[in-house]
């Protein structure tokens, strides 16, 4: 091989977020004790700009892969590795206004490890090999373990890490055991070599062992987008993170769970027999139909007693989980673009929101639901901005989540079957997730607090709820704009077959 | 079929193998059981320290730097198991490995640097 012949141009948007963090190690390594983190911060965006203008840049150009196949850049990665960079951006945003107090001299480490979570998880959105897929997806749970517990002396940020760590490990041995009876059948690392040889082999006591392994892998990753059977993590670890990484974990970290899904399914099992002539997709959806509503049940029912906001979004970005989950049961070529379009309004709704949940539980020091009270009256804006975000998440019209939902549904209901169920429970979720989204509403609008102290005013707070609130607005009156962004990008074929 | 027999075969060793694992201490320590003399004394009960009295409590605070020295150890361990194979066929793998391994060297010796800056190497 040459060093040469490798096109590495194809890779800069990851070479330009690994350089940019290992800067960062050395700068917080070698500054005086005493110089302010908080710079870094504009370095680390700088970072994620330039990554994300590198990967515009790659937008015209056509598919290629790297090292024998192991590294696609097509439409599937870029598309999605745009999800992962503006939410990091956002999720940076926010880690620069949020309070450390104790823990100050941290603030180095935090940024860098944004970064290198955002590198496995973009190197996740790429590779189409187990091996490179599996480091990607170690890379980004090893960094989010480390933030879960950057509160060293926070007893309830150590316990969220703690149950972060056992879990996940738990979480990825059982996925890496799916993983070994894959390669055991087939021979192969590689998704596309292992996709045809799953599809020469027809033998029965085989395709037994085929639908145990997708149950098996698909239990494992479950961990990783919070969804039911491997949920119970989420609550916790959201309620002692700091509300950055909280924000990173529920949307960053489960975009990138649910690009390995996509990724790792559609090409794996589409095309391998299961126990009789169909394929192992077509039959397995039931089971994904069962996960998705129970999961979304689960996540709406709880969250109906919380009175905690963290807690709360935990249980809501369960109840999303389910919701994008239901778009994976419809085996059409629409997925991708459902999912798609669902994960890019859940980043701008959900980051919005936890700025504004920042914002208030930093004010008051407090995460309790009722530090919302009288928010409509102190701070208008803020308001506005949560009601906004509330609203896109409950899925109510003008708003991108609306739309995000709209089109999981027509999907839903275009397959029909046990179909019509989950769109049964689809809207019982969402009329139950109205309860405690509106909820938080009346806590802004109708109670009247105690007028606290204003803290002055947050840049990076202003940048993410200005951003996400127009956005949030503007892709839900005109979604087309994206969404032929994404039709122009993705084919169907360049993901099969490049 | 035969392929999959094949495969379930190589579960039979793995299970043979587990089987072996729980009877052998069981074993041991039921032989020894049966074969040892009975005869209990106050002296035999105390903590074994090497042939010394045990003079205080066991319930002591210990340092756990060691631990981090076996984590910078595996560290340089890894580096050597990658390293040797590079060396041995450093003439067939010409540029691009001396490139490859260049970069991974760099990789690590940031773990290194940050040990060195977090004062893992200082001995308190």
């Amino acid at each position: 091989m040459n060093w040469q012949a490798i096109e590495w141009g194809a890779m800069l948007p990851e070479l330009i977020v690994l350089g940019t963090s290992l800067l960062l190690i050395l700068l917080d390594l070698f500054l005086r004790k005493t110089v302010s983190r908080r710079p870094l911060g504009f370095l680390a965006l700088l970072g994620v700009a330039g990554a994300f203008s590198a990967l515009v840049l790659q937008l015209h150009e056509p598919s290629i892969q790297l090292f024998h196949d192991m590294y696609r850049v097509d439409g599937f990665s870029k598309t999605f590795k745009m999800l992962l960079l503006i939410g990091t951006f956002l999720v940076l945003c926010l880690a620069y206004d949020a309070k450390l107090g104790r823990e100050e001299n941290v603030r180095g480490e935090f940024y860098y490890l944004i970064l290198t979570a955002l590198v496995g998880a973009m190197f996740m959105a790429s590779s189409a090999d187990m091996i490179t897929l599996f480091i990607g997806l170690e890379l980004l749970s090893v960094s989010s373990y480390i933030m879960a517990g950057l509160k060293k002396h926070d007893a309830q940020s150590t316990e969220a890490a703690f149950k972060y760590v056992v879990s996940g490990g738990i979480a990825t041995a059982i996925t890496l055991f799916g993983m070994s009876y894959l390669f055991g059948l087939s021979g192969e690392t590689n998704l596309y070599s292992m996709a045809k040889a799953l599809q020469e082999t027809a033998l029965p006591d085989q395709s037994y062992m085929l639908v145990f392994a997708f149950f098996i892998t698909f239990t494992g990753l479950a961990f990783k987008i919070a969804s039911v059977p491997f949920h119970m993590w989420a609550p916790d670890v959201y309620e002692g993170a700091m509300v950055p990484v909280t924000a990173f974990l529920s949307v960053v970290s489960k975009t990138a769970g649910f690009i390995f899904i996509i990724r790792f399914f559609v090409l794996v099992f589409m095309m391998s027999k299961g126990v009789n002539s169909d394929s192992l997709l077509q039959q397995v959806q039931p089971y994904i139909i069962w996960l998705s509503g129970i999961t979304m049940l689960v996540g709406s029912i709880i969250a109906l007693r919380q009175s905690n906001v963290k807690r709360l979004f935990a249980y809501s970005s369960i109840a999303q989980a389910g919701f994008i989950l239901a778009a994976f049961s419809v085996f059409t070529p629409a997925l991708f673009e459902t999912m798609w379009f669902y994960l890019f309004a859940y980043v701008l709704m959900n980051i919005g929101a936890f700025a504004v949940i920042q914002e208030v539980t930093t004010r008051n020091n407090d995460t309790g639901m009722t530090s919302f009270e009288g928010l409509g009256k102190q701070s208008p804006w803020l308001a506005l901005a949560m009601t906004i975000f509330l609203l896109s998440l409950a899925g109510i019209p003008a708003t991108v989540g609306f739309i995000g939902k709209f089109g999981i549904l027509i999907a839903l209901l275009g397959y029909g079957g046990l179909h019509y169920v989950l769109a049964g429970i689809l809207i019982a979720a969402t009329l139950l997730s109205y309860v405690y989204y509106f909820n938080l509403i009346v806590q802004m609008y109708f109670r009247t607090g105690e007028v606290k102290e204003k803290r002055r005013s947050q840049k990076g707070l202003l940048i993410v709820t200005i951003v996400c609130a127009a956005a949030t607005v503007i892709f839900g009156i005109v979604p087309n704009i994206a969404l032929h962004f994404f039709y122009e990008q993705f084919s169907i074929s360049t993901f099969l077959q490049l | 079929m035969d392929l999959t027999n094949v495969y379930q075969n190589n579960y039979l060793v793995v299970v043979i193998f587990l089987l072996l694992g729980i009877l052998l201490p069981v074993g041991a320590l039921t032989a020894g059981r049966l074969l040892r003399p009975y005869k209990p004394r106050k002296e035999k009960y105390t903590t074994y320290e090497s042939g010394i009295e045990p003079f205080h409590q066991s319930w002591i605070q210990f340092n756990v730097r060691y631990y981090l020295f076996a984590l910078l150890f595996v560290i340089f361990d890894v580096e050597t198991v990658f390293l040797y194979p590079w060396a041995v066929a450093y003439d067939k793998l010409g540029m691009f490995a001396l490139i490859e391994m260049t970069v991974f060297i760099v990789m690590l010796a940031f773990g290194l640097l940050y040990a060195w800056r977090k004062k893992v190497l200082k001995w308190i």
